[in-house]
């Protein structure tokens, strides 16, 4: 058996089954929403000012955090339920040296969540784009901005899918996983930068603000750099849970 | 032609000892059925020899190897666990495509095991609607798929219907037949007198008998005397195992029957029986694994369960 072959296997998991179509059908109601506050949204004025610009445009659109949420969520799902159903059972009896096969895993998931985000991402783009001639403003985002911000969202998704796969690795329970995915994304940050301002730039928030374009308070390739941790730190946390367990 | 040799193998889970320096072989060729109360540690002993849990002391191998060690593992040794490790919404086809995928077989197999088990008919059903016996037979279509040399089953016959069952006995005597190495745990003892060639019993952890079935059958001998409290007294200062049948006979294990006699005529007592036994599964499980036997600790072993067929109480 090689890596490549674990690989397609833990692929096959994802797809076959409906918690791929469900996160789908989720995004294509994400953009559609965005669509609707473009066409039927005004600011405190009751006005379409917060269309004016390519910034606020491309603010607007920038789906980066939402799609690291989401993505971890699905990760979170598609390795808790592992256990849950113990098909990790025969996973690793194929593939005795677990940490391959948790590696696998992280990659199927990251790819997953990678094209999910690119796609909700599209999605986005595309509701934003079909809405906003009922306004009196065209589409103003260059390509270049565009492609940042889908290139963000690619690697949130992909960095919270693979997070949200660690903590299901260590949680083992789809129940348990979502949670510890919602303490870590939408408690936890918040919370550290109240208490520690200097972290504020450094939460998922303001690093994917920094990656799309749309917040400047830390440099791209640093913010690279965290998002890359974030996710490595509960993945790597699941392969050493992983390694370290009985399979009871 | 795998033996499967658990050596020494003990296991804690806490203060609990799952296992307690347990020491036998499965030999190649044959059925082996292994036995033991609930919570004795059948289902612990084998995920230990399929490297799912850690032994706290003690080796388990396959042919010699670790399984974390074989090359290819799911093309030598097929497994059933347990009886609800499927994705409730994944059908049973994809179940076993994702076993191939993952195991570098090729998918032509997988129609081949779903025919074998019967389960053709159901294969692109969700595993979620299957019954208890479907799903053993998908289990058992997984542990197939790679056409392994050695079977590890726990409790595959749960379940499944008495064709189901007929049919299962039939497979595994076939694999054995053709030289594989068939380590079955079961519940169900007359099956089990059917199906098993050698038996292996644990029971709190320990290992309380091993050996050839029909051997262990036969490993007792039966006494009737007008002074049971007396000659139990004698047997057991011997060394002897007795406790009382169900028809006021004394059942001894140990000593020959040659044995039962001469101690009975030294110790001027009569006897009005003296007959080799031959006795249920059933009947000798239960004395096996009563909470009297696992305290009394048994006697030693007669052989080297590793390298004999003579049948082995301890």
């Amino acid at each position: 058996m090689t890596s490549l072959a674990l690989v397609r296997a833990e692929g096959r998991k994802l797809t076959s089954t409906k918690l791929p179509w469900a996160f789908l059908a989720v995004l294509v109601g994400v953009a559609g929403l965005d669509a609707a506050v473009v066409a039927f949204g005004t600011d405190m004025g009751g006005s379409k000012a917060f269309l004016a610009t390519a910034a606020d445009q491309q603010s607007l659109m920038a789906f980066a955090f939402n799609a690291m949420i989401g993505t971890a969520l699905f990760g979170a799902t598609a390795a808790a339920r592992e256990y849950g159903h113990a098909t990790v059972v025969p996973t690793f009896l194929i593939s005795p040296r677990r940490h391959r096969a948790v590696l696998a895993q992280l990659a199927a998931v990251l790819a997953a969540g990678a094209i999910l985000a690119l796609v909700g991402q599209g999605l986005v783009v595309a509701g934003v784009a079909v809405a906003l001639p009922s306004t009196q403003y065209g589409f103003l985002v260059p390509v270049a901005d565009l492609t940042r911000i889908l290139a963000a969202s690619a690697l949130a998704g992909g960095a919270g899918a693979v997070l949200g796969a660690g903590l299901g690795a260590v949680i083992r329970n789809v129940g348990g996983a979502v949670t510890g995915v919602v303490l870590l994304l939408f408690v936890l940050p918040p919370l550290a930068a109240q208490l520690l301002p200097d972290a504020a730039p450094w939460i998922p928030t303001g690093l994917f603000a920094a990656l799309s374009g749309t917040g400047s308070e830390v440099r791209p390739w640093a913010a690279l750099l965290a998002v890359t941790v974030w996710a490595l730190v509960p993945a790597g946390a699941g392969l050493l849970a992983v390694h370290r367990r009985d399979v009871v | 032609m795998l033996a499967l040799t658990i050596d020494h193998v003990t296991k804690r889970y806490g203060r609990h000892v799952v296992a307690d320096d347990l020491t036998f072989a499965v030999a190649p060729g044959r059925v082996t059925c292994f036995l033991g109360p609930n919570g004795a540690g059948k289902s612990t002993t084998m995920k230990i020899l399929l490297d799912l849990a850690r032994a706290d002391h003690g080796s388990a191998t396959i042919g010699g190897t670790r399984y974390r060690d074989l090359a290819n593992p799911a093309r030598a040794v097929g497994v059933v666990l347990e009886p609800n490790a499927f994705h409730p919404a994944r059908s049973g086809r994809n179940h076993l495509r994702i076993l191939a995928d993952g195991a570098g077989i090729d998918h032509d197999r997988i129609a081949r095991v779903l025919d074998g088990v019967g389960l053709t008919y159901a294969a692109d059903r969700s595993v979620g609607g299957y019954s208890l016996g479907m799903r053993q037979r998908l289990g058992l279509a997984a542990a197939l798929l790679g056409d392994p040399g050695v079977l590890v089953l726990d409790e595959p016959g749960n379940g499944l219907d008495p064709q189901g069952i007929r049919w299962l006995r039939e497979l595994l005597r076939e694999r054995a037949a053709a030289g594989g190495t068939v380590f079955v745990s079961s519940h169900l003892l007359a099956e089990v007198e059917q199906l098993a060639d050698d038996v292996v019993v644990i029971n709190a952890g320990r290992l309380v008998a091993t050996g050839e079935l029909a051997a262990l059958q036969q490993a007792g001998t039966t006494v009737r005397t007008p002074e049971p409290d007396r000659l139990t007294t004698v047997l057991r200062t011997a060394g002897a195992t007795v406790r009382a049948g169900r028809e006021g006979e004394l059942v001894v294990q140990g000593p020959s029957i040659d044995e039962v006699g001469d101690r009975a005529c030294a110790a001027r007592i009569a006897l009005h029986e003296l007959a080799p036994r031959a006795g249920s599964l059933e009947e000798l499980f239960l004395g096996w694994t009563s909470p009297g036997e696992a305290a009394a600790g048994g006697v030693p072993a007669a052989t080297d369960p590793s390298t004999d067929r003579e049948p082995v109480l301890l």
